[in-house]
């Protein structure tokens, strides 16, 4: 099976060198005598430079030959299975649906053959930050989809997250939702509306305490506004396709330590303020406080 | 509401209240400070007659930042009761005339410009007893924080930036005893009343 095939791509490459010197052939004939001929003898050098190309294409054809007589033809009819039936269809509106079908198979085929180059590339090089590990026993564990899993996946977590901090309390108002709307308090510094998908942190908002539970509007005061910003670089950082829930987890950790958000000066610049806000970042991996300037 | 400290500013000699004011305005509006409007605060106290018994004390204060509120604290002498109620209140005092005397002499108040600034709110009063300057009060509030004792530090620093070194290392006395508690706008009447009450004391200007 796999001679055949290379025999058959020989034919087809053979195939095709004949195409393209053939036509060079005519592409010569049709420009005839050109200026590199030269003044002396230029009829001659034209034949001769067009038997030259004659011979190659004579030679091509040999090949063509040789290469096409090795081929064994497939025994008995193709077994196109149920796509056969296709070409019966006798209504007209149907009758286009053939060349689209083995469209389509050739662009699924395609993405795979790309996904897996992608894949490959990806894998050696490798461009997110979150740390985490390609082990092949522990990707089977993980969910096909983040953005649709029980709502009690999604609870579990949440119960989880709020056990884990003492100082963070997390209300839910409408829990076993697929996609929840959380409240999570930090102590009595601020609070944070967290919005999910599935079990990706879809939205954050950060407020004062004495702010509405909206969504939409953002805090009053330029500090949270500020710790918004940073809470989406750090939910867009933390995010991972492969692992949803440890994304939350890390997430909630870093949040975690807004809890000194207005006590802890910065750790470059030593001061509590810079343009009068105090340090809004915390860093990724050492959660130590800076200002925006500082980092 | 976030929380506030309230500090005297000292008047160095040969410069007027005003002059004062003055360059504080200049100070904190080189630091990125726009003026929003103006601030007052004042406050009258009251005592019983002597036919109630025990002398009692009421300071009656309106803060212009919670305008539909007077403020009043009663002192029994053992006890001080704090009170938020609605305007009516003024009402209700001037009922109460036969019983609840006020001292005119003693009506004090501060006002002057109030600052926004990042987060930060500064309002700068001149403080007068019955008409009579008496020195000049500091204000800065830190909006978004409500618990003193996180953003003491933070505050600190604030007011050192454009007060420089009449800046105290510790918070003010009345907040001291409540620096784990959340603030509310009565702590920041308390802290009025208790330098009103100090200006009240000390005859002429207070260095």
């Amino acid at each position: 099976m796999d001679r055949d095939l290379e025999q058959l791509h020989t034919a087809l490459n053979s195939i095709k060198v004949l195409r393209s010197n053939v036509g060079q052939v005519f592409e010569t004939v049709s420009s005839g005598l050109r200026a590199d001929h030269g003044e002396e003898g230029k009829e001659n050098k034209f034949m001769l430079e067009l038997q030259e190309l004659l011979t190659t294409v004579n030679n091509n054809l040999r090949d063509v030959e040789t290469s096409v007589s090795s081929l064994t033809p497939p025994p008995g009819p193709f077994n196109l299975a149920n796509t056969t039936y296709l070409s019966q269809e006798t209504t007209q509106e149907r009758q286009a649906l053939y060349g689209q079908l083995v469209n389509s198979y050739k662009w699924t085929d395609k993405i795979r053959e790309y996904s897996t180059l992608a894949g490959n590339i990806l894998a050696t090089n490798s461009v997110n930050k979150t740390y985490k590990t390609f082990s092949t026993t522990k990707r089977r564990k993980t969910q096909t989809s983040n953005h649709n899993v029980a709502p009690d996946v999604i609870e579990n977590l949440i119960t989880g997250i709020d056990r884990l901090f003492p100082d963070v309390t997390i209300t839910a108002p409408r829990p076993f939702a697929p996609n929840p709307i959380i409240q999570a308090s930090l102590g009595r510094v601020l609070k944070a509306i967290i919005a999910f998908k599935g079990l990706m942190i879809e939205w954050v908002v950060v407020k004062a305490h004495s702010e509405s539970n909206d969504l939409w509007t953002e805090s009053r005061y330029k500090v949270f506004r500020k710790v918004t910003e940073n809470c989406h670089a750090a939910m867009c950082h933390f995010h991972s396709p492969t692992m949803p829930e440890l994304a939350v987890r890390s997430f909630m950790h870093w949040f975690h330590s807004y809890n000194t958000l207005f006590s802890s000066p910065c750790k470059r610049c030593a001061n509590h303020l810079h343009n009068n806000l105090p340090p809004t970042w915390r860093d990724l991996r050492t959660l130590e406080p800076y200002h925006e300037e500082c980092k | 509401m976030g929380v506030t400290v309230l500090q005297q500013f000292p008047i160095v000699e040969n410069r007027t209240g005003p002059l004062t004011i003055d360059v504080l305005t200049k100070r904190i509006s080189a630091l990125g400070a726009i003026q929003q409007g103006q601030f007052l605060v004042d406050c009258e106290t009251y005592t019983s007659v002597p036919q109630l018994g025990n002398q009692r004390t009421v300071h009656v204060l309106h803060n212009s930042e919670q305008p539909a509120t007077v403020f009043s604290i009663l002192e029994t002498g053992t006890k001080t009761i704090p009170l938020a109620t609605d305007g009516l209140f003024d009402l209700l005092m001037m009922k109460m005339n036969s019983f609840y005397t006020s001292k005119k002499l003693t009506k004090a108040e501060s006002k002057g410009p109030r600052f926004e600034i990042g987060d930060f709110l500064v309002k700068l009063g001149s403080v007068t007893v019955s008409q009579n300057f008496k020195g000049v009060l500091v204000e800065v509030e830190y909006k978004p924080c409500v618990v003193p004792a996180m953003c003491w530090e933070l505050m600190r620093e604030f007011l050192q930036g454009f007060l420089g070194s009449s800046v105290q290392s510790s918070p003010p006395s009345y907040l001291q005893n409540r620096m784990q508690e959340i603030y509310t706008p009565i702590d920041t009447i308390h802290q009025y009343l208790e330098q009103f009450t100090m200006y009240r004391k000390t005859p002429g200007m207070r260095a």
